[in-house]
């Protein structure tokens, strides 16, 4: 399941949207306000999903706005996230500095 | 169930707004008062002109009375004249002191802190803290105490276009020693909370009004009565870890004020967002605002409807 099935799939179960299927969201609409109706308890309880199902983290309020505009932004924040954290594992300088220890 | 009274205010909701009772040259008369003549001469005139409001303004007793008859249900007449007068004199002194504060110096005041050390430790948790204040006593006294936490400290607070009534630092012309989050902005402000209590930092809420586009409330008893309090801090701290810190101030002398720690709630992991889930932490609170009601009847200064279920809209 790709990403964004999946953070659909979280939010129908998680933030309680069961009248809605996820063929019935949009990869493009609107998280809060109108489109999926959320508000800002949901929020902050989709933060802890994020972070809950994906291991990642919403620090601030800098990466968060433009990551909850939609399923789309935030499915790509998601897999950019990942994608840094595997990238993060060692680079040659930490390789060398363990070697040099 | 409503009483007639309520069902008129609720009629009213949409109307309600914080800004000052007072106009603009009422302050400055204020605060020339303060400067040829202290807080003293301040007072004295205080005396003169909450008398007056009393009497002839209806606005300020009808906003006085939403609290009142919950603390003081037998009382009749008179005496209930005697209590919005002894409340808004109360509430007037307070803003002489803030403007006080900032004309003649923060030594002006004596500002005696209960709960240091404990509030040293909540903060070497380090999962931020969510300082949760009512409108009592003086919060800006708080919130010049805190010095000592050395950690940032975010106010969500909205400071409404007609509000003239200054706050203390804007008289003494320094930088405000809190930054602002602006309940009216991006998703209520609650990114901008979960960033600062991620890092460590301080937010401080009101625990006793809604602010901005929330609507998250949960009816608890406060005085008898069921109250509707916002939710959304405690899910917050849910969210974050961080422990909710009740404070809450008083006047305890002419020239003098204590900062007591109430009461430190915590929120353990909680998935959802019904009110019900929310409710026993919103009660501890309610149950520690009422004890100080009880002990300072005078200082509560909430002047908002939190009795009434449909809760107004503040005016932009």
């Amino acid at each position: 399941m790709d990403t964004k099935e999946k953070l659909k799939q979280v939010l129908i179960e998680e933030l309680n949207l069961e009248d809605m299927t996820q063929d019935e969201i949009d990869n493009d609409d609107a998280l809060f306000g109108e489109g999926l109706g959320l508000d800002s308890l949901d929020a902050v309880e989709l933060v802890v999903v994020v972070q809950k199902h994906f291991g990642v983290e919403i620090k601030d309020m800098e990466e968060g706005r433009p990551a909850l505009q939609s399923i789309s932004s935030l499915a790509a924040f998601i897999e950019e996230k990942q994608k840094g954290c595997t990238r993060k594992s060692p680079s040659p300088f930490s390789v060398a500095s363990l070697e040099r220890e | 169930m409503q009483t007639p009274s309520e069902d008129k205010q609720q009629g009213k909701a949409a109307e309600w707004s914080s800004r000052s009772v007072g106009s603009n040259w009422q302050h400055q008369f204020f605060y020339l008062a303060i400067k040829m003549g202290g807080r003293r001469l301040a007072y004295l005139l205080l005396y003169f002109v909450v008398g007056y409001y009393v009497l002839f303004s209806r606005l300020a007793r009808e906003r006085a009375s939403h609290y009142l008859q919950r603390r003081f249900p037998l009382a009749t007449g008179m005496q209930k004249l005697w209590h919005c007068y002894r409340l808004i004199l109360s509430f007037g002194k307070v803003l002489i002191d803030r403007a006080v504060v900032g004309i003649m110096g923060p030594e002006s005041f004596a500002v005696c802190l209960d709960g240091r050390e404990e509030l040293l430790k909540l903060r070497d948790e380090n999962n931020g803290m969510i300082l949760m204040a009512a409108h009592v006593g003086c919060w800006q006294v708080a919130m010049s105490a805190l010095d000592f936490l050395q950690r940032p400290v975010h106010m969500l607070m909205r400071h409404e276009d007609g509000d003239i009534d200054r706050h203390y630092y804007e008289h003494a012309g320094i930088e405000r020693p809190y930054q602002v989050i602006d309940p009216t902005g991006y998703l209520g402000g609650t990114l901008e909370m979960l960033g600062a209590l991620k890092q460590g930092q301080i937010v401080s809420v009101m625990g006793d009004r809604l602010l901005g586009s929330d609507r998250s409330t949960v009816a608890v008893d406060f005085l008898g009565e069921q109250a509707y309090l916002p939710f959304s801090a405690y899910k917050i701290a849910s969210a974050t870890g961080a422990p909710v810190v009740v404070f809450f101030t008083d006047k305890d002398g002419p020239a003098s004020y204590r900062l007591q720690l109430a009461k430190v709630i915590r929120v353990p992991e909680l998935s959802g967002r019904s009110e019900e889930t929310f409710r026993p932490f919103a009660a501890e609170f309610s149950a520690a605002l009422e004890g100080y009601c009880q002990e300072h009847p005078y200082q509560f200064f909430n002047f908002f409807n939190m009795w009434l279920k449909q809760q107004p809209i503040i005016e932009e």
